[in-house]
């Protein structure tokens, strides 16, 4: 075989050998359209070639049978033969994944190559999630990077971004299991990160273990996500544009049932709760309701429909700027965001307002670097970011349609025939939602957040090579205020139509004009930040083999919120690095850092670990032997990190009298001062700590495959908690005590493979994320049942009831007649009936009481989540799937979003118990229906497994299709240009057919959170 | 020329770094926030600040207007029913839906009255300090420092949390003076149940002449504070309780014999009664008609939920809770169907079994009276007892200037309303004279803890019990209220009292009173606990009225509401479930 192709390659170079050498020419972006500057282009075998200049462009001479390579840093090198037909030869070039032994990710304060790297670490570039579609990066990154959770609970326009966990979750206070994220260095907020633009960062690392940590100290325990931000090359301008325009619609719409419907099962409900003589709706009213031709009388509404569109639009712009001359580099950068809401709109006589759902943002970055001599170069970086969210003043639409109370099919007509709107005829004659809608204002949140960042770097090298020192200055500022315009629900006009007389009457309430709206306002953030950091850095190679790096640092942050006392942090950190030949690898980080949190003696702690790494490929015997294998580390790191996160009271260490508020007496109603004692002080106040440890493993092999693999075991103690085992007799609060302990542990890791088949580049990751935690102590006191105890149990571990089954009428008998037979009944003064929820008696007194819950179902944190990329290129067509899963929680709705006569009826609820269906052995999914809220059957009363459903989901993440058009048809002056188009949460596999919520649902609310939304999306991206 | 710039630069950088390090650090402490020294200071002379810390103590006193989760308390006896039907919490609380470990607040407090005694512990111990030049003169005519006033309010106020604490579960454990920190042993046993009566009616005794009495000076700043007058109307109430069958005669059954100390007297004791008798009588020798007459009985029953101490106009009141000046009460119990200034929200409905419990207007009861009081089934409310219009508002009774229409459908009691009175009454009690005005206005409306009928009352029931048939002033104390109340004299000036009652007969007759005299004053709800009788009362269903207008009648039809299953065990409240798991040494109440 080989000798043929050898024979035709020899045949070929013989029939163009005395052809015509040419000049070939074109432009060689990245698959992202990027022009890339600097590509190697070498004719095989001559040993002559070109690079490409500052708009990606090459020319060459080249002659037919000529192979030309393409090879350029950070991307999969390519080859192509020379075809005579073409002389403009324009090239992908897709970026090298997963085998880039050079590859450089950012870790704190600074970089790490990924061959010599001891800590575990995941990054991603921001080019492979900058066109998702959605405004926040922590969306984004799901199904991304191992060890990287996420969850996103809601959809509203603006405050959709996901919460997310690195390595899932390890403290017992819920504030302190949020990441630490750092933007350029700088400390940001959880919800600035939100905010950022992802056309404005370059790449984003989770920092995982404690060697890649520890430099954080005490702010470290819960990993740490840093960003990094794009930044000016020497070069002419080269201006970026990219437009998007997109549509939104819900992932998942609820379904309720019609009038008909609704009308037989609140019947039912009445005659099951012996209730004959109540039922409200008579056959008549049943048939009128099923023709369905007196929409006034008998209005049968689907008011998810009337209220919400089936689509939304959304759009993006962003512009950028970057390039440099020798001194001065800049990255001017603007973007602008806009996301509508789906409510539709509704207008009203008097006076409009937009009481729609909306989000706005826009973005500005200046990065500049300037070098003021050849040593001293300084930098200035300014971000701001405005922001405007709107949503309806005084309610949640979603949950408002769920509300049984609030709103049912039958309540009341959309509009009336002259256009008015009506009332409902119960619950205190409130408008309908479309009339509250239009009439009852809006809430405005506008948001101002700066960043400026100062930072000079000079290098020492005079003193000794390699040596330079750092300083930053970094502000931010954020300011959120709203304002709120408000009219009650009885401040403006509402008719009912009686179709027979033809008359409107008025709402009871006997409003005949509008009332003015009331405007409140209020702030809900004022937060400064001011950072100062000064390191000195030592980097240098002696004998080539030995590689050392140095950096003290010192840090110092005054933390600033409203017109409290700052809260202040300071801090040193020593990071060594040891290189031996790439072969050995040691890392020793050490912090020692404070905070004013706590008490004097007890502010500092000292954070050490170590990381060590053993990089078998590069040693010679290995690599003389197997040549398939590109890299093959271990490493490990173990050490300790901390968390400052402290529940309630900033000075807990110190008992302190405060003003317990007025008290009235006297004659003429005096207020006067009352003090009390505040919680006890607990001198010994001090910081969560965390023991992590962690090995990994990294492989890369037949240049095309990698594995990652990271075992990691965390030992989180000392956490702050209110302990549980102390009297109330004592009689004051006490704060909380550094005692309690949990570990958190598992693996993680990503399988890329990338291969080059003809002109089609494919590639593949996938990522899975396993962290499973599991509470030591926390100061629980001694219960009655071992069921009842939460410790060893995961955080979060939910409680209640176990399900057995639906009473039965023969049940139901053993009861009434006290039978030794009968199960136990709950502690209710509705006695039970058959189809109620029947939940096992643990403690057998045959009460179902608060005794009887034991840990049910699984957090609703899922343990696992997976993802799995696929990609493509041929030509300028380039795809690429994300599926994203996650899998082992458990979630429930419950109230108004399930629970009968307080839900909306649904679907669910003609699968209920119903003696006919119990005995015809139908699929029983409900129990029976009841008018009354308190028994067994509600889920807010008697929270169990029944309501708690076990789940996982996949989602198609994200999908994303883009055409690059040739440069060769594109005018001069634009460089490259870019289709693209995309969608975000196409299509979701789940496992519960309960709920009509989504399953990212936050647990045991009634899931009526604006609904996540599918978008899909549209953009263009030009390079000038 | 470079390098000077360079310098430059650097020295720029420099006083950045200074500038930084010259913003931190407003304050060492913060300054909002103090310590015990300053609260018990050694020079405060007048006490202000220790005065700000015995405030935060009254300010744990109960707060009985719409206190249980927007309901009276009443509302889970058989007086009255929470209009609300989304399961209240005094819903639960009537049909006894709690547990040791799903508890109903603010009923089932536990550790709020530990907090109270926690802080009356600190003035106890830290007052002396405080260098008070104020003195006041006591009921003795003694002059003394206004610290000792403060001290003895502590204590008083201690004692009235631990009786809080007695009457919801018997013995609990008694702390004394200490002020335990972190680390004390406080797996403290419960106390039995005498030791705590002795412990408490002990330190009334001591601290009564530390106290000041009414009339209180400078009423505009004291007038909330405690006084003799208080702590002897508390220790009539602790004799009363403690004499009562729940404690005294028939505690609730245990086999647990170290429980039987602790949820009442191990033996009965009749002497117990007169103790009881003693104390009220005492209180009456003392402060009452027969002693310096500083207090009385109001003439206007409305006013004494309405104005402060006053000799003239509300001689009644002892202890009370300011509530505010304001609408609150009328607004959330005010009859529905009016809006604005007008609103009422109808939280608590009468039941019919309150309102059947009110007498005619001779004092006699219903099918009892003369001919000149019948009683007519259709028209109900005509010629009743003065205080059930006083006290409760019903079909055709006048209220802001119209005459209420509480049948079904009427203007107050709309069919189209989801939360409608089930009983067709709403609360008048408590409320201003808004009888015939248009619209509410604000009025003080006080929390009143003691007042003088309650004493009139214990004097009776205990005296009654004591004795084998009632003495004369057990007449005279139940006649005092039903002539303030506005009931006829009768040809015997009986005020519709039998001659010669039986134990018996006196006894029904002296709850009855009780009953509708208090009624909403969280008074029922414990009585019929203490009385022993809460089973027999649940026996029967409670009941509204069903009342149905044509255009030419109103059919009244007695309804059944709902039935209450009481259980032995309900009669004393269980300690919270998460208490007795703290504390190995705290014993759970029986059947809990």
């Amino acid at each position: 075989m080989k000798k043929i192709i050898t024979i035709f390659v020899f045949l070929n170079v013989l029939l163009f050998a005395y052809s015509q050498s040419f000049q070939q020419k074109g432009v060689i972006t990245s698959t992202e359209g990027e022009a890339l500057i600097g590509v190697n282009i070498l004719i095989i075998g001559e040993g002559t070639g070109t690079i490409t200049d500052l708009d990606g462009y090459y020319e060459l001479e080249v002659k037919p049978g000529d192979r030309l390579r393409f090879s350029y840093v950070g991307y999969m090198t390519r080859e192509m033969d020379v075809n005579t037909n073409q002389t403009t030869v324009d090239v992908q070039l897709a970026p090298d994944q997963y085998t880039n032994l050079d590859e450089v990710v950012v870790v704190g304060y600074g970089q790490a190559k990924r061959l010599t790297m001891t800590g575990s670490v995941s990054a991603i570039s921001a080019r492979e999630i900058r066109t998702v579609p959605t405004s926040n990066v922590q969306n984004a990154l799901a199904g991304r990077l191992p060890g990287f959770f996420a969850q996103q609970r809601s959809g509203q326009p603006g405050r959709d971004a996901s919460d997310f966990f690195i390595r899932g979750v390890s403290s017992l206070n819920n504030a302190g299991n949020q990441p630490l994220i750092i933007v350029d260095d700088i400390q940001y907020s959880y919800d600035q990160l939100q905010q950022i633009n992802v056309n404005e960062i370059e790449s984003i690392s989770i920092l995982k273990d404690a060697s890649t940590t520890a430099i954080y100290g005490i702010k470290g325990a819960n990993g740490v996500l840093v960003v990094k931000t794009l930044r000016g090359e020497t070069g002419a301008p080269r201006v970026n544009v990219r437009l998007e325009s997109g549509l939104q619609t819900p992932v998942r719409k609820p379904k309720f049932l019609n009038s008909y419907e609704t009308a037989q099962l609140v019947n039912e409900a009445y005659v099951n709760d012996g209730l004959v003589s109540q039922v409200p709706f008579t056959e008549t009213d049943l048939a009128a309701f099923q023709r369905g031709d007196d929409p006034y009388t008998y209005p049968d509404v689907n008011w998810y429909d009337a209220i919400f569109k089936p689509t939304a639009s959304q759009s993006n712009m962003n512009v950028d700027i970057s390039g440099g001359s020798d001194r001065l580099r800049y990255f001017i950068s603007t973007g602008y965001f806009l996301q509508d809401g789906l409510v539709r709109h509704f207008d009203n006589s008097h006076d409009n307002v937009n009481t729609n759902y909306f989000y706005r943002r826009l973005n500005y970055r200046t990065n500049l670097d300037f070098d003021v001599t050849d040593n001293l170069n300084m930098r200035l970086d300014f971000s701001t970011r405005f922001m405007n969210i709107n949503e309806p003043g005084s309610m949640n639409a979603t949950g408002e349609i769920f509300n049984f109370e609030r709103m049912t099919p039958y309540a009341a007509p959309f509009l009336n025939p002259n256009g008015s709107y009506s009332y409902l005829d119960t619950r205190g004659f409130l408008p309908t939602l479309n009339a509250r809608l239009a009439n009852e204002g809006y809430k405005r949140t506008r948001r101002n957040d700066i960043n400026i960042l100062y930072g000079a770097m000079y290098k020492m090298d005079a003193i000794t090579r390699g040596l330079s020192s750092n300083v930053r200055v970094a502000y931010s500022s954020i300011d959120e205020n709203f304002r709120r315009v408000s009219r009650g629900s009885d401040g403006y006009p509402t008719y009912r139509y009686h179709p027979d007389t033809d008359i409107y009457t008025i709402n009871p309430n006997e409003k005949y004009d509008y009332a003015t709206y009331s405007v409140t306002s209020g702030v809900d953030q004022e937060h400064w930040n001011l950072n100062l950091q000064a390191s000195l850095n030592y980097d240098r190679v002696f004998d080539g083999v030995h590689d050392v790096d140095a950096m003290l640092l010192y840090n110092r942050q005054t933390d600033t919120r409203f017109s409290n006392v700052p809260n202040n942090f300071e801090g040193y950190s020593l990071a060594l690095a040891y290189k031996y030949d790439n072969k050995y690898l040691a890392d020793l980080n050490l912090a020692y850092n404070g905070s004013d949190r706590f008490g004097k003696d007890n502010r500092y702690g000292f954070f050490p670990a170590l990381g060590l790494g053993y990089t078998i490929s590069e040693e010679d015997f290995f690599s003389d032997r197997i040549e398939n294998i590109q890299m093959l580390k271990l490493r490990l790191s173990y050490g300790l990190v901390g968390s400052d996160v402290a529940p309630g009271d900033r000075y807990l260490y110190r008992q302190v009298y405060e003003d317990g508020g007025g008290y009235n007496f006297g004659e003429n109603l005096q207020g006067y001062d009352s003090y009390r004692e505040g919680a006890l002080g607990n001198e010994n106040v001090t910081w969560e700590k965390a023991r992590k440890f962690n090995l990994g493993l990294d492989v890369i092999a037949f240049d095309k495959l990698s594995f990652t693999i990271d075992y990691f075991h965390d030992n989180r103690y000392d956490q702050l908690v209110t302990r549980h085992d102390i009297p109330l007799i004592l009689g004051i609060g006490v704060s909380p005590l550094n005692v309690a302990r949990t570990i958190n542990r598992g693996f993680d890791g990503s399988i890329g493979y990338q291969t080059g088949i003809g002109q089609v580049n494919f590639h593949t990751n996938f990522v899975f994320s396993y962290a499973k935690n599991k509470v030591i102590y926390k100061a629980e006191a001694q219960q009655r049942y071992p069921w009842l105890a939460e410790t060893g149990h995961s955080i979060n571990q939910p409680f209640g009831y176990q399900f057995i089954g639906f009473y039965t009428p023969e049940e139901i008998g053993w009861i009434e007649n006290s039978d030794p037979l009968a199960p136990a009944i709950p502690n209710t003064d509705t006695p039970v009936r058959a189809g109620d929820l029947k939940y096992k008696d643990l403690n057998n007194d045959g009460v179902i009481d608060d005794f009887d819950k034991s840990a049910i179902g699984k957090p609703n944190l899922p343990t696992t989540a997976l993802g799995w990329t696929l990609g493509a290129n041929w030509k300028g067509f380039s795809l690429s799937v994300l599926f994203q899963g996650s899998f082992d929680y458990s979630f429930s709705v419950v109230g108004t979003g399930i629970e009968s006569f307080k839900s909306q009826f649904q679907p669910v609820h003609i699968k209920r118990w119903t003696l006919e269906r119990f005995e015809n052995g139908e699929a029983i999914d409900f129990p029976r229906l009841t008018t009354i809220p308190s028994t067994v059957n509600s889920a807010e009363g008697y929270m169990s497994d029944f309501w708690l459903i076990n789940a996982w989901y996949v989602r198609l993440k994200t999908i994303d299709f883009a055409y690059q058009i040739p440069s060769r048809v594109l005018p001069q002056y634009i460089n490259a240009a870019r289709f693209y188009v995309n969608a975000y949460n196409l299509l979701t596999l789940t496992n519960y057919k309960k709920y009509q919520q989504d399953p990212e649902i936050s647990t045991n609310t009634a899931g009526d959170a604006y609904m996540n939304q599918r978008v899909f999306n549209f953009g263009v991206q030009v390079t000038f | 020329m470079r390098q000077n710039k360079l310098y430059t630069v650097i020295a720029c950088m420099g006083m950045l770094l200074v500038g930084v390090s010259c913003m931190d650090n407003y304050e060492k402490l913060p300054v909002d926030q103090f310590t015990g020294e300053y609260v018990f200071s050694v020079t405060d002379s007048m006490g202000t600040q220790a005065s700000s810390f015995l405030n935060s103590i009254y300010d744990l006193l109960p707060e009985g207007h719409n206190g249980v989760g927007g309901d009276y308390l009443d509302a889970a006896s058989d007086d009255a029913i929470s209009i609300k039907q989304n399961d209240p919490s005094v819903y639960q609380l009537a049909v006894g839906r709690y547990s040791a470990n799903s508890r109903i607040y603010p009923v089932m407090e536990w550790g709020r009255y530990y907090e109270g005694i926690r802080k009356a512990n600190i003035i106890i111990n830290n007052i002396d300090v405080v260098p008070y030049k104020t003195t006041f003169i006591n009921f003795n005519k003694e002059v003394k420092p206004l610290n000792y006033t403060v001290k003895a309010e502590a204590r008083f106020l201690r004692t009235f949390f631990y009786f809080e604490l007695v009457k919801r579960y018997g013995g609990v454990p008694i702390i004394g003076d200490s002020i335990y920190q972190l680390g004390d042993n406080i797996e403290l046993p419960r106390n039995t149940f005498e030791e705590c009566i002795d412990y408490m009616v002990n330190e009334l005794d001591e601290i009564k002449y530390d106290l000041r009495s009414i009339t209180m000076p400078e009423a505009s700043v004291f007038a909330h504070a405690a006084t003799i007058e208080a702590a002897m109307a508390l220790k009539s109430r602790i004799l009363l309780f403690a004499a009562s069958p729940l404690y005294n005669e028939k505690p609730v059954t245990t086999d647990n014999s170290k429980l039987k100390e602790l949820v009442g007297y191990e033996s009965f004791n009749n002497e117990r009664w007169k103790k009881a008798a003693d104390a009220a009588m005492d209180f009456m020798d003392t402060f009452g008609s027969n002693g310096n007459r500083s207090v009385g009985l109001t003439n206007n029953f409305t006013e004494i939920f309405l104005g402060f101490y006053s000799g003239a106009v509300n001689p009644e009141l002892i202890f009370f809770r300011q509530g505010g000046r304001n609408k609150n009460i009328e607004t959330n119990n005010g009859p529905l169907g009016f809006t604005g200034n007008s609103l009422g929200n109808g939280r608590t409905n009468p039941t019919q079994n309150l309102v059947d419990a009110f007498p005619m207007k001779d004092g006699k009861a219903r099918g009892e009276s003369s001919e000149q009081y019948p009683y007519n089934s259709q028209r109900p409310y005509d010629n009743r007892d003065p205080r059930l219009q006083l006290t409760v508002l019903y079909n055709g009774a006048d209220w802001l200037g119209r005459q209420l229409q509480t049948y079904r459908g009427g203007a107050n009691n709309p069919t189209g309303s989801a939360e409608y009175t089930r009983t067709s009454y709403y609360m008048r009690k408590f409320m201003g004279n808004f009888e015939n005005t248009n619209e509410y206005d604000n009025n003080y409306h006080l929390w009143v803890i003691f007042r003088y009928a309650e004493i009139l009352l214990n004097y009776a029931e205990a005296s009654n019990e004591y004795t084998d048939s009632p003495s004369r002033e057990v007449y005279d104390a139940i006649i005092a209220l039903r002539a303030r109340a506005g009931i006829e004299a009768g040809d015997n000036n009986m005020y519709g009292l039998k001659d010669n009652m039986s134990k018996k007969e006196m006894r029904t007759v002296i709850q009855n009173e009780r009953r509708i005299e208090m009624a909403f004053e969280e008074h029922r709800f414990w009585d019929i606990r203490r009385w022993r009788v809460a089973q027999d009362v649940f026996a029967n269903p409670l009941k509204g009225m069903s009342i149905i207008r044509t255009v030419s009648s109103e059919t009244y039809t007695e309804t059944d509401l709902f039935k209450v299953n009481f259980e032995e065990k309900h009669y004393l409240l269980p300690i919270p479930y998460s208490e007795v798991n703290k504390n190995g040494n705290l014993i759970q109440n029986p059947g809990w």
